[in-house]
Formats: C-alpha cells, structure tokens, sequence
C-alpha cells in the first residue's frame, strides 16, 4: 500500500499544475494582509462572520489565518480541493495510462483508496499552507496579541481571546476547514471513476458544491439544506466571532463522514466493477 | 492435470448491451508460441486482450493464464508483459520515472525488474531520462515495449504495436518483436498487418465480427487456400503429370513453373507424384501470401455466418 501510496502522490504533486497552486497559497494571504493593513478599519463583528473576521484581523496575526479561510474556504479551496479529488482516477484515464496500471496485479480497491488518501493529503496540505502562509504574514505585519471582540452594537457581550486561544483555535478551524472538504473528496473520487475525463470530473464536482451552496442560500428549503455539504462550512467561524465552539460544528462533521460513507463506497464499488476501456 | 498452455481462452462472450463484441471465442496458446490474432478493425482483438488482462469481465466463458482463471488484479498477470492499445505513459514525468512507478506500484523493488535489459532492447538512449510529453510516438512505443519487458515477463501480450508509427518506426518495433521472439518469449500479436503476422508468427487464428474464423499455424493458414506454385526441371513433362492427378483441377505453365488449384490433398500430394515421375523438384510453395489468404477467410467467413450463427454481422461491435 505505501508503494501505491508513493508512486501515486508522486504523480499527482509533482507537475506545475501543484507548484502553481502552492505558489497561490502562499502568495494569497500576503496580499490578504496587506489588504487587511491598507483598510486600517476598527475592530467589529458587524456584517456577517467572514467581515467581522477581517475587520478583527488587524488586532493580531494569530488571527489572520482565520480571516484568510474565511475568505478562500468557499470558492478558491473548494476550486484546489475539487480539482485533486476529481482529478486522482480520470487523470490516469485521460492519459491512457490506468489500463496499464490495473493490466499488473494491482488490487483495484487499493489502488482507488491510494489515489483518495493522497488527494485528501493534498487537500489537507492545500489548506494547512495558505493558513501557514496567513499565520507568518500575519504575524509579521501585526505581530501576536490577544484579541478583544466588542459586543454587537456596542451593548455589551464582548469578550477577549488570548493568544493562546487564538493559536489552538485557528488549528481547530484549519483542520474543520481541511475535513469540510471530504464529501467533495468524496464526491470527486466517484466522479473520477464515472469518467475518462479529468476536467469533467473536475467541473462535476466543483459543480456540485456551487449548486449546494447556491441551494444552501434559499432558506425556504427549510430543514433540507442541513444536509448539503457546503451548509456547516462556516460553523467553525463563532469560535472566533461569538466565544462559542458551535454546535454546528458537530454536525458539519457528521455529514461530512456520512458523505464519505455513501459515496466512498459508490466509488469502490462502481470502479471494482468497471470495464476499464481508457 | 499439468498443462503447459500459456493462454487459455474458453467460449468467451463479451457484450456491451445488446450488441456483441466477442462471441463464443475458444483457442489456447501454448509455451513458445508466437500466435498472431488476426482481424479486421472491430473483429474483437482488443476487447479479447482487454478480458485476457483483467481489464474488463467476461460476459460468458473464462480466460486463463498459466492455467489460473483471470480475474482484474490476479497474481498471474504479474508473468505478463502487456501493450494494449497505444502506449501510455504519465505525460509530466520522465520515461525512466514512469518505468520506476509503474514497475514499484506493484510493490516490486527495482532491482528485480531488469531495467538495464528492457532499456537495452528498447533502445530509448538518454531521451528515457527526458519527459514523455516530449517524446514522439514511436519513442512512447519503444519505452512501452521497455516497461512491458520489466521482470522478464514469460508472456508478451501486443496489441497493435505498430499502430500509429511512420515506416522507419513500424520496421524498429518489427526488429524488436523479432528480438524478443529469437529470444524464445510466448507472444499474442494482436494485428491487422499481415505481413507482420506473416513474418514473426508461427501460429495464427482469424476472427471477425467477434467470432473466430479459422486458427492453425501460418503455414496451414496460408496453404489452406489451395492454389500452389512448383518448380521442376522439365515444365511440360510435369504438366502433363500434373493434369492426371486427381487432386489437381487445375494446371498451367506461369514464367519459370506451374500453377495449379488443388480440389483436395496436399502440397506432399503434388510433391510425390512429381518425384515419383522422375522429375526434379526445385520449388513447391503457395501462390499468395497471408494476406489473400486472409481476405479469402473473411470473405467464406462472412457468407457463412448468418447460417452459422443467426445472428447478424451489423449487430457485432468491436473495440479496437
């Protein structure tokens, strides 16, 4: 399994396509905090969680990184995440080279379970270096301080985050951050398996979390949107925000293993059945 | 009971839906042979390697290698060199990079893949260290032809080798399957080429529309169309033998010899009567190569099968 293992994360992080990626990891979040200095505005929560993240931001570097997967965790690491997920079988399709792999005594579930768990390393690695990234930019432009939170309005309720909070919980929101993205690992390792097209299983899959979070944003589907994968992305932000480890949280996770659960094994049992034909 | 069949395929179907690609396909190779199989593009050759590599199921029948029934993944495919199709490679990684992970994914150490031997034959130089997406298709061949050769496989299994390639390409590749066959490798040649088949195998089957037409060695293929040359010492003397015999219906002087159809018998037929006469046989050989002999199977083939199967040509597929 580790030989898989290796041969296959060697595949998939060493091209351009991942030096470019890592290159936008690192340099996004120095623009964020030179964005962050340049507005130069007073701490508040006001305006939704992922602006209150921001206007807080400029207190300490400690909580830059937050700030920085506030803003990136819904589109740019969703786009990263969908596209080593879908990528990891329909890319060795594309190129005519999965027959060759599978014509060696290479169990097939194996081999599907290899590509999944380095396509999931990269989406945790993926989110851990533009946090890295947000953590050392942050710091050198505001330095390390606790953080006061005013209360809403100004009416009390406020409350103050030490660095240590600040440090446990950006590692916290990194690692829910990084987990958010395993029903679209998921997803994109069933969709990667349905085609022999790495940019339709990409576009599939990223497809999925636009509709779902399209569909999240209507609240007259009631109870329904509980269950889309991008509902609790953002649960983790109240640590921040509000003091509170949210309940939310919880839930996230679960729909998340529960999205691993069917659609993993959708994925393992579609591609131990497949004619493969590419 | 022991066998030494290398290959064993048994009333093989594959369908895709309701339309056929390989019907009810039996033949068996043993160890040493180098066994062409011969069609016409959509006859069925790749989707039957495809089964016989684990590649897809087998709607019906079984295949085996080395007497173990093929399942995706068996042990035995590890005994298997293989090039179906064209071959492919990772495209942002070297070729020598590409023979590495290919050959440890398996979980084998590279000390026992024999690189040096497989780089050796495939000739790739110090391009091998460059990467596949620069590489022409020949070049993407020849390093298939290094990879499939990784731990001295017993079989070689080649679909098609020379698709694609320019002439000076097709006759590398035609000298490296040479090599490999002098080497005394079983192959499975998969072609629609017959002179390749004609120069490089001993054994060959035809099919068509999914279904084996004939099988036997080239020879027997190629004699089985029953129009034979000779050359003998006295030409007119022979004809007139020759126009007596019963197995002969037909005989003429053509250039240097005679031309004749044979009603039924064989070449020895016509070769003993000839000597018995007192003549001088100098040459006794078929008049057409692979290649008539191929088109005239296709053909008997094609009008026999409505009788023979029920089944309409234009229902069959093929997936080369």
């Amino acid at each position: 399994m580790m030989s898989l293992i290796r041969t296959e994360f060697t595949k998939a992080a060493v091209r351009m396509r991942s030096i470019i990626i890592a290159v936008l990891l690192v340099g996004l979040p120095t623009l964020i905090v030179i964005a962050i200095n340049a507005r130069g505005d007073r701490p508040s929560r006001h305006d939704g969680n992922g602006d209150g993240l921001f206007r807080l931001a400029s207190q300490s570097g400690l909580l830059v990184p937050a700030a920085v997967l506030s803003v990136t965790s819904g589109f740019l690491l969703i786009i990263i995440a969908g596209t080593l997920a879908g990528d990891s079988v329909a890319s060795d399709s594309s190129w005519g080279n999965l027959r060759f792999l599978l014509m060696r005594p290479v169990p097939r579930g194996r081999l599907l379970a290899a590509k999944a768990f380095v396509a999931a390393t990269l989406i945790w690695a993926a989110t851990i270096l533009i946090a890295a990234a947000g953590l050392v930019a942050g710091i050198a432009m505001f330095g390390v301080h606790a953080v006061t939170v005013p209360g809403i309005g100004g009416l009390g309720g406020g409350f103050s985050l030490t660095t240590g909070d600040l440090l446990v919980r950006v590692v916290a929101g990194t690692a829910y951050v990084a987990f958010g993205f395993t029903a679209l690992l998921a997803l994109g390792t069933l969709f990667s398996t349905l085609t022999d097209t790495a940019a339709s299983a990409i576009g599939a899959t990223i497809g999925v979390y636009i509709v779902s979070e399209i569909l999240d944003s209507i609240s007259q589907l009631g109870v329904a949107r509980y269950g889309f994968p991008t509902h609790y992305l953002g649960a983790w932000e109240t640590m921040f925000t509000q003091n509170t480890y949210s309940r939310d949280m919880i839930a996230g996770v679960v729909v998340q293993l529960c999205y691993l659960v069917v659609f993993g094994t959708a994925a393992l049992l579609w591609f131990k059945r497949k004619d493969i034909r590419s | 009971m022991m066998t030494d069949s290398v290959v064993e395929v048994e009333g093989l179907w594959k369908t895709f839906g309701s339309v056929s690609a390989v019907e009810d396909l039996s033949f068996s190779i043993e160890r040493g042979q180098v066994y062409g199989l011969l069609g016409p593009n959509g006859a069925g050759k790749t989707t039957t390697l495809r089964v016989l590599m684990g590649l897809e199921r087998p709607t019906r029948g079984s295949t085996r290698l080395f007497g173990t029934t093929v399942t995706p993944s068996s042990p035995e495919l590890f005994r298997v060199g293989a090039l179906v199709e064209q071959a492919a490679f990772v495209p942002h990684l070297s070729g020598m990079r590409n023979l590495r992970l290919w050959w440890e994914a398996a979980g084998h150490h590279m000390r026992d893949a024999d690189l040096d031997g497989a780089l050796a034959i495939a000739g790739l130089g110090d391009a091998v260290h460059r990467k596949v997406k620069t590489y022409s298709q020949g070049m993407k061949q020849r390093l298939g032809f290094a990879r499939l050769l990784l731990g001295r496989p017993e079989l070689l299994v080649l679909d098609e080798p020379t698709n694609g390639l320019d002439p000076g390409e097709i006759r590398e590749i035609r000298e490296l399957i040479g090599r490999l066959t002098s080497q005394g490798a079983t192959v499975l040649l998969s072609s629609h080429h017959l002179s390749e088949v004609e120069q490089v195998c001993s054994h060959a089957l035809v099919m068509n529309h999914g279904r084996l037409i004939t099988s036997g060695t080239v020879s027997e293929l190629v004699g089985a169309t029953r129009s034979i040359y000779v050359e003998v010492n006295d030409k007119q003397r022979a004809l007139a033998v020759l126009s007596g015999l019963a197995v002969v219906a037909r005989v003429q002087v053509q250039g240097d010899g005679l031309v004749m159809e044979l009603v039924d018998g064989q070449r020895s037929d016509v070769a003993a009567a000839i000597v018995s006469a007192g003549l001088q046989l100098e040459t006794i050989m078929p008049t057409q190569r692979l290649e008539d002999a191929f088109l005239d199977l296709l053909a008997a083939g094609n009008a026999a099968q409505p009788q023979l199967h029920g089944t309409s040509p234009a229902n069959s597929i093929g997936a080369n």
